[in-house]
């Protein structure tokens, strides 16, 4: 059948692949240089991740990219490639030891003819937690790969041209997306005891550094003895076997928190922990009808429609003269900036009863919750109109009815968490939103978070070596693996300037000349 | 062998008849405001460039004085002087001629940071950039005083577009017309002296400010947003009566290492050279900076001074109940005068006195001429574009202290970029880039252009991303062939030498990689250097190179048939073996930038209303920034990565866009407008 539609597409296709020829290559370094570890490793990696959404699933899909996608095949699933692009059923072992991981489909596709373009692998194996990380672990020890960067499967296939004009658009959206997602992760790691470890290293590092900077640009003329470089040298030591360490155990430091984060959050006595009760079937928070009960975050992990949920109970957000109170208010917002997702709770009797003002009184509401005072996205929010059974049966229904589809407004629901009124509507509400975020991999996965710091961390004690190797014959060879080493450690804590390294110089030294 | 003219430098009378003697053209390619480091460089570059030039100065005599210190290189600094000398600039033989103590600092730290550096004679200084500057064709010396710069009123188009049409001297009706102008007005720009609690106008002791004319129009014309910083200088103390013997001799290199790849010895001669002193500051010093506070205006300023080169009283202030190194520099040969570095100071002269007599070898010093502050106006340099033209008018080109950064060298390579770019945009030859991958000189520029400064700016080796890469001893390397085509300021002696240099470089490493043998043979041939035995492999020569005890003669002495004839080279191949795999894995990040800084933004973009999907603080900071690439564009504060995908996506479609409105000029104005739109990623 004559279709136009799709002659104009490949007309469209072939005319941007042009366009883009020249540019495409620059486009991915530069993404590169936001994406993490690729600035620091080969563009010639092999990359894994798992592309199928976190949670349980019956199928779970892990997909490789890269030269050594072949070779990771065939040492996982049997010696012989399948033909291309067919659907094959294999045992898939570990490469190192040879134990059987699980049995599952493996799909070859030679490049070009790959999503990416590269030559890529499948693993279709199946959904649970313990055979996904077995097979994300053994595919990171064949030689030559390493996990994914969020998105880098999506980079890749730009590079090779693979994308048309309205996905290249929507990269930027992605990549949007993505930083919000690192954003939200990174926040997590930073305030948990797995954040201070890597500040206190980029710090040191950072000292570090500056003092042999300083060493090297100012020491004939100043006042700075050799001894500032003894100090480096005991600094990178220990710095190289505290990372060491620490790559070793892998069991020490933060197991990371998985799941989804759901933070209810809301003004005192509005419900939170009724409902945080209502939603684990048992009395995992104390109730009590007076305000400001709950004042430390309560945390419960619960299974909402098949998906985990870390689902955090907060204190009621009021102006306080308790400094626990406080604390406790404090702590809430800075949960609900780290949360995947946030459960409002508004006591339904104090809405106003015209439902415009309604409607003007929970975007206020919404404002104040979030500590920069700007209302949150409204796809990682819902409205929990609480106390429903002490509304009259008319202004239910007009709350119902009008409240729904405001523009700007998240998700409105009406429950009573005294008599379950309305809870099964609030439950469909809360699933489709925990679905949608889980299908994104890039919510909670651990696995992939810890892969990466790893890779890093790695990078940076080897750049760290390049400093002992040239200790003594070329100064500035060794700063080159300070400098290297900080990049790497940067990569997960955030970029360090060379101003940043001049103001630490000024601030301990006394440069003259 | 030395410059080409080693004939005496010709008399001041000579000079000033050949440039008043008969009335200046009426009009210019290229007109240089300023004879110091900056403008030298920047006639000379504009005039090799093939421009008709024009360099007014306030007077003749002083051209290539070194206002401060009596030296040269450095650091860093020594970095930019061997990068404006591959570039054919004047400093780097200037310093060869007039240098008397020649040094490589960080000698024991590793050639990437090697700091080539010289005491000058100042008299010979100012002599060889005199007879260089009157000699160089294409180049009129002109003395004078610029009353004003004749600038067109803004484009209505394009508002705020004003272009520069030459200069107006003062006491003259005439004025002198010029495609480019390079204004390098050092500490001259509203300068004021300060000495204990008198203030008065000048940008240097016994010379006058430069006019206020100039000043009015930089700032109210042109709209420029200007600054204030400060600098200051110790005073000159007599020689003879300083008691050297309390102090720490300090000599210099036995073998002088010339600046200029020309060059393979120094004008002076080993023996002759004269070393420096070192000396402590004492408790004393520090007592008398505090008595004497109430009489001191400069430092109660609050115009930003340098962190790394602060007066003695910013010291004491800052780090009590320490000594502080103080230098005792030769000002020249024959000169009677010691300078001393680290004591600059702007107290009154008798306090001045006072303090030096704290120091034990100054304990009966006199004084020649007592230390002073400057304080000057400085453009911010983020209204430049990375050719240090102002955005906003046409023509006008900045370079040095006026850029707000400090330093001889800093000012030199500033002002060899400007006379570039001025003498290309008046010759109309299109616009050309030096990357912060491949030079200092692209480091100063980028940190200038795209961050700005908050005190004065000073380079460092620490500044550049790629030091392995860019090192004193490649600087030929990486500028003088590019320096020869693209940018068309190297003469064809120097192209043609250093072609030489890099074709026998590279036979001499080819020759070094064909060089392969096992590790046994190797340690059979060289017995005292430990190979590593893990590795069983074949090594060729570059990797035997590598080792630290390994030197390109002991090789030449195995190998002499194949590596005798490049022994010239011999050091600069041995830094090239070692640093080569640090380089290699460097390329792919230089690559990266490289690229982003191809990618231009265009200048008149409106980043408040670009129909591209950007949230309202990345508007802001685009807009406040107006970075002239991508790649400036990525480095600024608050741009999400986001925010660069769609603009990269504006940066491919801008091309496009422009096709289509061309070939669709019949149709409506509004009906192109909606197409424009419709092709861009919203």
């Amino acid at each position: 059948m004559f279709r136009p539609s799709s002659i104009h597409r490949g007309v469209c296709r072939a005319v941007i692949r042009g366009l883009w020829t020249n540019r495409r290559t620059s486009l991915h370094r530069l993404l590169s240089t936001y994406g993490g570890v690729q600035g620091g490793l080969a563009d010639a990696d092999t990359i894994f991740a798992l592309s199928s959404g976190y949670g349980r699933c019956g199928v779970a899909v892990v997909r490789v990219s890269g030269p050594a996608s072949a070779t990771a095949l065939r040492s996982m699933a049997g010696h012989r490639l399948p033909p291309p692009r067919t659907a094959l059923l294999r045992s898939i072992t570990d490469p190192l030891s040879g134990e059987m991981l699980d049995r599952g489909l493996v799909l070859w596709f030679p490049a070009p003819h790959s999503f990416t373009g590269e030559d890529s692998v499948e693993f279709h194996i199946h959904g649970g937690p313990a055979v996904i990380t077995a097979v994300l672990q053994a595919l990171g020890s064949v030689p030559g790969t390493r996990p994914a960067e969020a998105g880098e499967f999506t980079r890749r296939a730009f590079q090779a041209g693979k994308l048309d004009l309205t996905e290249v658009e929507g990269l930027g959206d992605l990549i949007h997306a993505e930083t919000e997602a690192q954003r939200r992760q990174a926040l997590r790691q930073m305030s948990g005891e797995l954040g201070h470890i890597y500040r206190d290293w980029s710090h040191k590092l950072k000292r570090c550094l500056a003092h042999i900077e300083a060493f090297i640009d100012f020491s004939e003329d100043e006042l700075i003895e050799d001894g500032v470089l003894d100090q480096a040298d005991r600094s990178v030591c220990d710095l190289q076997s505290q990372i060491e360490q620490h790559l070793r155990d892998e069991r020490r430091g933060e197991r990371l928190r998985s799941g989804v984060h759901v933070v209810i959050a809301g003004a005192t006595n509005a419900g939170k922990s009724s409902l945080l009760n209502t939603l684990c079937q048992r009395p995992a928070a104390i109730v009590s009808p007076i305000a400001g009960t709950t004042r430390d975050i309560v945390e419960t992990a619960v299974d909402i429609g098949g998906f985990p949920v870390l689902l955090s109970d907060t204190a009621g957000l009021r102006e306080s003269a308790d400094l626990v109170e406080q604390e406790g208010v404090r702590r809430a917002r800075e949960r609900v900036q780290q949360a995947d997702l946030t459960l409002l709770v508004v006591d339904s009797t104090c809405l106003p009863s015209d439902v415009q003002r309604a409607a003007g009184f929970l975007s206020e509401h919404l404002r104040s919750v979030s500590p920069s005072q700007k209302q949150p996205a409204t796809d990682m929010c819902l409205l929990v109109l609480n106390k429903s059974d002490l509304l009259p049966e008319t202004q239910r229904q007009k709350l119902k009815m009008e409240l729904r589809g405001v523009s700007g407004l998240p998700a409105v629901c009406l429950l009573s968490c005294q008599t379950n009124e309305g809870l099964k509507d609030f439950l469909t509400v809360l699933q489709s939103s925990v679905k949608t975020l889980c299908g994104d991999p890039l919510a909670g996965a651990p696995t992939l978070t810890q892969a990466r710091h790893r890779a890093h961390l790695q990078q940076c004690v080897a750049a760290l070596s390049q400093f002992q190797r040239y200790r003594d014959s070329d100064l500035a060879l060794a700063a080159e693996g300070v400098r290297l080493a900080l990049t790497s450690l940067g990569r997960i804590t955030g970029r360090v300037g060379a101003e940043e390294i001049l103001d630490i110089i000024f601030k301990d030294f006394c440069i003259g000349k | 062998m030395l410059t080409k003219k080693l004939q005496p430098v010709q008399s001041f009378l000579s000079l000033v008849s050949r440039s008043v003697g008969h009335f200046p053209r009426q009009h210019y390619d290229v007109i240089v405001v300023g004879g110091g480091h900056a403008g030298t460089e920047a006639a000379a570059a504009a005039a090799r460039l093939g421009a008709e030039t024009l360099l007014i100065t306030q007077k003749i005599h002083t051209i290539g004085a070194l206002s401060c210190n009596p030296s040269l290189g450095g650091v860093g600094k020594g970095h930019l002087v061997r990068e404006v000398d591959a570039l054919d600039g004047l400093c780097g033989r200037a310093g060869d001629w007039a240098g008397i103590s020649f040094s490589i600092l960080n000698r024991r730290k590793g050639p990437a940071v090697w700091g080539p550096r010289a005491q000058l004679d100042r008299q010979r200084y100012r002599e060889f950039m005199q007879s260089e500057l009157l000699s160089t064709p294409r180049l009129t010396v002109m003395e004078g005083s610029v009353e004003e710069l004749l600038v067109t009123d803004p484009n209505p188009e394009q508002p705020g577009q004003h272009r520069v049409n030459g200069i107006c001297l003062a006491n003259s009706s005439h004025p002198i017309s010029a495609s480019s102008v390079v204004l390098t007005t050092g500490t001259f720009l509203s300068g004021s002296l300060f000495i204990g609690q008198t203030t008065s106008p000048g940008g240097r002791i016994g010379d006058a400010p430069s006019s206020a004319g100039l000043s009015h129009t930089l700032r109210e014309r042109l709209g420029l947003k200007v600054g204030r910083l400060r600098t200051g200088t110790p005073p000159r103390i007599v020689k003879d009566s300083v008691d050297l013997s309390l102090a720490t001799l300090n000599p210099p290199d036995s073998s002088p290492t010339p600046f200029s790849f020309m060059n393979t010895h120094t004008r002076c001669r080993p023996e002759e050279q004269l070393p420096c002193y070192l000396t402590y500051t004492t408790p004393g010093v520090e007592r008398v900076v505090r008595e004497s506070l109430h009489l001191n205006c400069h430092i109660q300023q609050d115009a930003k001074g340098p962190r790394y080169c602060p007066s003695i009283e910013s010291r004491v202030l800052r780090f009590p109940g320490r000594r502080h190194q103080v230098w005792l520099e030769p000002e020249g040969l024959t000169s009677d005068l010691l300078y001393p570095q680290g004591l600059s100071m702007t107290m009154p002269p008798d306090v001045q006195l006072r303090l030096i007599r704290e120091i034990p070898p100054l304990h009966k010093a006199e004084i020649h001429m007592p230390g002073y502050g400057v304080q000057y106006d400085f453009v911010c340099p983020t209204q430049l574009s990375p050719s240090l033209q102002v955005k906003s008018t046409q023509g006008l080109f900045l370079a040095g202290q006026i850029n707000g950064t400090t330093g001889y060298e800093e000012a030199a390579a500033q002002g060899l970029w400007a006379g570039v770019n001025a003498g290309r945009r008046a010759l109309s030859k299109p616009p050309v880039a030096l990357s912060r991958t491949e030079s200092y000189i692209g480091v100063l520029i980028d940190d200038l252009v795209s961050r700005g400064v908050t005190e004065p700016y000073r380079m460092f080796t620490s500044r550049a991303e790629f030091r392995t890469s860019l090192r004193p001893d490649n600087a030929d390397l990486r500028l003088t062939l590019k320096g020869r085509f693209e940018l068309g300021c190297v003469s064809s002696s120097r192209h043609q030498k250093a072609v030489r240099v890099k074709n026998s470089l590279q036979d001499a490493l080819a020759a070094l990689q064909a060089l392969s043998l096992s590790t046994t043979s190797w340690k059979r041939k060289i017995p005292d250097v430990h190979v590593s035995e893990a590795n069983s492999n074949m090594l060729s020569g570059i990797e035997m190179l590598q080792y630290k005890d390994v030197s390109f003669q002991v090789l030449a002495s195995i190998f002499p048939e194949v590596l005798l004839p490049f022994m010239e080279f011999s050091q600069r191949l041995k830094i090239e073996a070692v640093y080569r795999p640090h380089c290699e894995s460097n390329k792919r990040e230089i690559q990266r930038i490289q690229e982003e800084e191809n990618m231009s933004l265009p200048e008149d973009i409106d980043y408040l209303s670009l129909p591209v999907s950007l949230s309202q603080e990345v508007r802001e900071v685009l807009h406040r920034a107006r970075p002239s690439t991508l790649g400036a564009a990525t480095r600024l504060e608050g741009i999400t990565p986001a925010a660069v995908v769609n603009l990269f996506n504006y940066v491919c479609f801008a091309e496009k866009r422009k096709k289509t409105s061309h070939g669709n000029q019949r149709r409506q104005k509004e009906g192109r407008e909606e197409e424009l739109c419709a092709s861009l990623p919203q």
